[in-house]
């Protein structure tokens, strides 16, 4: 075939812009870090990109709730804890004072103490953890417990605080207020202050019996609250793992893989400054170079 | 035979290497000319002497006369022309082709962390937020915010696509005004080589200029071109004027219902049809080619964009801005940036009847949460927007109803519900295989584009090496025909000197 000087040059300047596009390609791959930089370079992969990313949010976004979750229970449980020495003390209180030893002006001490302890559980029942009420159910703007001077008026909600920590798993985060801060418990404990008003001593032991119960309540409430916890925790492992993994599925996706980009723009700037030599020689000498 | 008979061959030597000569020079002038064909002087020997009848003289016979130039001829291969222009009509429509979906994919953006799904991804996790926190105004805010700048997403893409499509439409305008002209400039050229052809002249150049001409034509539209003889008196290889017809991917002439052929120009008598693009008026229609017709008056013929065989930049162009697809009731919108919009908007539109569903269904506002406003005709995704309301108030959004951030949870599983309106799938899923699809026609149109470029390459090769001015060829021949002349030359101061002893040296006995 019949092959020309304008052949040639053309030919060479084709194949060194194929080489130049490849370089750029092995260029953008090693800047972004990414094998596609665009659908066209692999749909598949640009869709399940799409695709992972959507999880790792949504792993993310659980991992967020967990967090809410436990802040609730971390929370719920210090309070009853509080909630449970008070009632402690209450007790110690009732014991002493069934003593009979105790004249009318101790009694009188006890009865301060007792109101004052009414007050403190008062304030545990109204617990408000980054303006939320955590035990009013649902309504966690309005107050559960109002006190008038004394007289307790208690509206709870007892609907369960269920938030999505992991798909279409809910997990409870608060506790049941009515199980715990409920008439019963300040029934008991106003009952125990007028009781020591009075001077029965009989009345008292009643306290002491009432005020256990209102204890074991609470103690209840905080075992099933420790059990959701262990819950959460096992939720919260996995979860870890789950981000890991969708992590490193969506990188082994999308990521190139530096060694195989490096070793390829490499061999292509081999190769295309060994087209550069041969074209350049090639191209220069013609026959004028020799007649005279 | 005469005396001075070699003197004249002689002479007509020298005319006929200088002629040559000088071909030589022009060849190497225009070795960097595009599409400039190298020509080549054809030598014959003159008519030798003496020639038969009853009066020939008795010698010895026949001897020759010497050289002249035959024709000058341009070294061509008009089937390597034929081949060029169906792979340059191909590869303009994949050129196109790949390139409005190279500039529709970087316009989505995916993946990343700026384009759509990042978006909307974003506004889940708010909502998302919201179910943890439902009365936190804080969460409310963002969900507010999250909401609008998913519908500014929306409204940029759809208002984008619309922008490329404008941008194509001055493409499509650009190439019809180029086919119209470069049909004009070729009828010139016919014009031209009218009035050489009839002298015994080969317009070489003119042929070339011609070439050019209808190889970029074939880049626009494919094109099949016939020649006819200009005149009688023209040369038997002449090329004559050029007759163009638009031809289908075989090649063949195509027509109308009514017609055989579709002529742009006819060579014979220079008439000129011009082609022009029409854009639907209708509403809806979003300006869509609605017909592309060649002529005028009663010659007009009509196309609709499906049975426009004519490959080529242009039809790559309205394959991408739009064209009306189907007959009356059937009758859509069909092309790449058209058929985006469009999905874009029923996964708009699905999402919004669906999200206003879940907020205003269970509780009992009776505002939708996300509107459309403005110029509802360009579709929901350019006019979706969320409620002022609710921009104004976010405080006033409702998170919870039956339990705690019910409602957030709710409209945050509005992505990945399966949706009637979406055929079943959801709408991540439906976004996934919208980029998907746009990958898999962009991935195709590159690799189209290479292969139909390469073949392209190859004919040009083919082409060039049978066309292409070789300067080193040049160069010998140069010295091949500086002998030549040189000797001619040569042979002239022989028989001069010759002539010198006859006429000055004989009959002088004894001087």
């Amino acid at each position: 075939m019949r092959v020309t000087q304008g052949m040639i040059s053309n030919n060479m300047l084709r194949n060194l812009g194929n080489s130049y596009s490849k370089m750029n390609t092995y260029l953008d791959q090693l800047s972004t870090g990414k094998k596609i930089n665009l659908p066209s370079d692999d749909p598949v992969v640009a869709m399940k990109g799409i695709n992972f990313r959507r999880e790792v949010a949504s792993v993310e976004q659980y991992k967020r709730n967990t967090n809410e979750v436990h802040n609730w229970m971390d929370n719920s449980d210090a309070s009853l804890d509080k909630a449970t020495q008070a009632l402690q003390k209450l007790r110690d209180l009732a014991v002493q004072a069934s003593n009979d030893t105790y004249d009318s002006e101790e009694r009188e001490n006890m009865m301060e103490e007792a109101k004052q302890l009414k007050e403190h559980l008062i304030d545990i029942g109204n617990t408000k953890v980054n303006g939320n009420y955590i035990f009013n159910g649902v309504n966690t703007d309005e107050k559960p417990i109002i006190n008038d001077d004394g007289e307790v008026e208690i509206e709870h909600n007892n609907k369960k605080v269920m938030i999505e920590v992991a798909k279409g798993t809910d997990m409870q985060a608060n506790v049941n207020p009515e199980k715990v801060f409920n008439e019963e418990m300040f029934e008991t404990i106003d009952d125990f202050i007028e009781r020591l008003g009075g001077d029965a001593e009989e009345p008292i032991n009643q306290s002491i019996e009432d005020i256990d119960e209102a204890i074991n309540n609470t103690v209840n409430a905080r075992a099933d609250l420790g059990a959701r916890m262990n819950r959460l925790e096992l939720v919260e492992n996995r979860l870890d793992e789950q981000e890991v993994i969708a992590k490193a599925t969506m990188s082994e996706n999308e990521d190139v893989e530096v060694e195989k980009a490096i070793t390829n723009l490499i061999t292509q700037e081999t190769m295309h400054r060994a087209a550069l030599s041969a074209g350049s020689r090639i191209i220069q000498p013609s026959l004028l170079d020799f007649l005279r | 035979m005469s005396s001075f008979h070699g003197l004249e061959m002689a002479k007509q030597a020298l005319f006929a290497q200088r002629s040559a000569l000088h071909t030589t020079g022009h060849n190497i002038s225009n070795a960097n000319t595009e599409g400039y064909s190298r020509q080549r002087v054809s030598f014959q020997t003159a008519s030798p002497y003496p020639s038969p009848g009853m009066n020939r003289p008795g010698i010895p016979g026949q001897m020759g006369t010497g050289v002249e130039t035959g024709v000058i001829e341009r070294i061509r291969n008009k089937f390597l022309d034929l081949q060029y222009r169906a792979e340059n009509s191909k590869s303009g429509y994949w050129e196109a082709q790949a390139d409005s979906l190279h500039r529709l994919e970087q316009l989505m953006n995916e993946p990343s962390e700026s384009g759509i799904s990042h978006t909307m991804n974003q506004f889940w996790e708010s909502l998302g937020d919201l179910a943890a926190n439902p009365d936190n105004s804080g969460a409310k805010s963002v969900v507010a915010q999250r909401a609008e700048a998913l519908a500014n997403a929306f409204n940029y893409t759809a208002e984008s696509i619309e922008s490329q499509r404008s941008n194509l439409e001055s493409e499509i305008d650009v190439k019809e005004e180029k086919v119209n002209s470069l049909v004009r400039q070729i009828k010139g050229i016919n014009d031209e080589i009218k009035q050489m052809e009839p002298h015994g002249f080969l317009a070489n150049d003119l042929y070339d200029d011609r070439d050019r001409l209808i190889d970029e034509l074939s880049g626009i539209v494919n094109i099949k071109v016939t020649y006819t003889e200009s005149s009688e008196s023209s040369p038997d290889i002449a090329d004559g004027l050029a007759t163009i017809e638009l031809a289908d991917s075989h090649g063949k002439s195509f027509g109308d219902a009514d017609n055989e052929k579709t002529v742009l120009l006819d060579g014979t008598n220079g008439e000129i049809q011009e082609l022009k693009v029409h854009y639907s008026e209708n509403e809806g229609e979003k300006g869509a080619v609605s017909k592309i017709t060649v002529g005028e008056g009663d010659k007009v013929q009509a196309f609709n964009a499906e049975n426009f065989a004519a490959s080529g930049s242009l039809m790559g162009n309205i394959d991408s801005y739009g064209y009306l697809k189907g007959e009356g009731d059937d009758q859509v919108v069909a092309g790449g940036h058209p058929e985006l919009h469009q999905d874009l908007d029923e996964m708009v539109g699905a999402f919004m009847k669906e999200f206003n569903s879940v907020y205003t269904d269970e509780g009992a506002q009776n505002q939708d949460f996300f509107v459309m406003e403005g110029d509802t005709d360009s579709g929901q995704a350019y006019s979706i927007k969320v409620n002022d309301d609710i921009l104004d108030n976010p405080g006033d959004i409702v998170a919870s109803e039956d339990g705690y951030g019910d409602m957030a949870s709710d409209l945050a599983d509005v992505f990945g519900e399966s949706l009637a309106d979406l055929d079943g799938t959801s709408v991540n899923k439906y976004f996934e295989s919208l980029i998907g699809n746009l990958g898999v026609k962009a991935q195709e149109a590159n690799k189209m584009n290479q292969n139909v470029d390469t073949l392209r390459s190859q004919v040009e090769s083919r082409r060039l090496s049978v066309s292409e001015v070789s300067l080193d060829e040049e160069m010998t021949n140069m010295i091949k025909f500086q002998h030549a002349y040189n000797a001619a030359a040569r042979s002239m101061t022989a028989t001069d000197e010759m002539l010198d002893r006859i006429i000055n040296n004989m009959g002088l006995v004894g001087r």
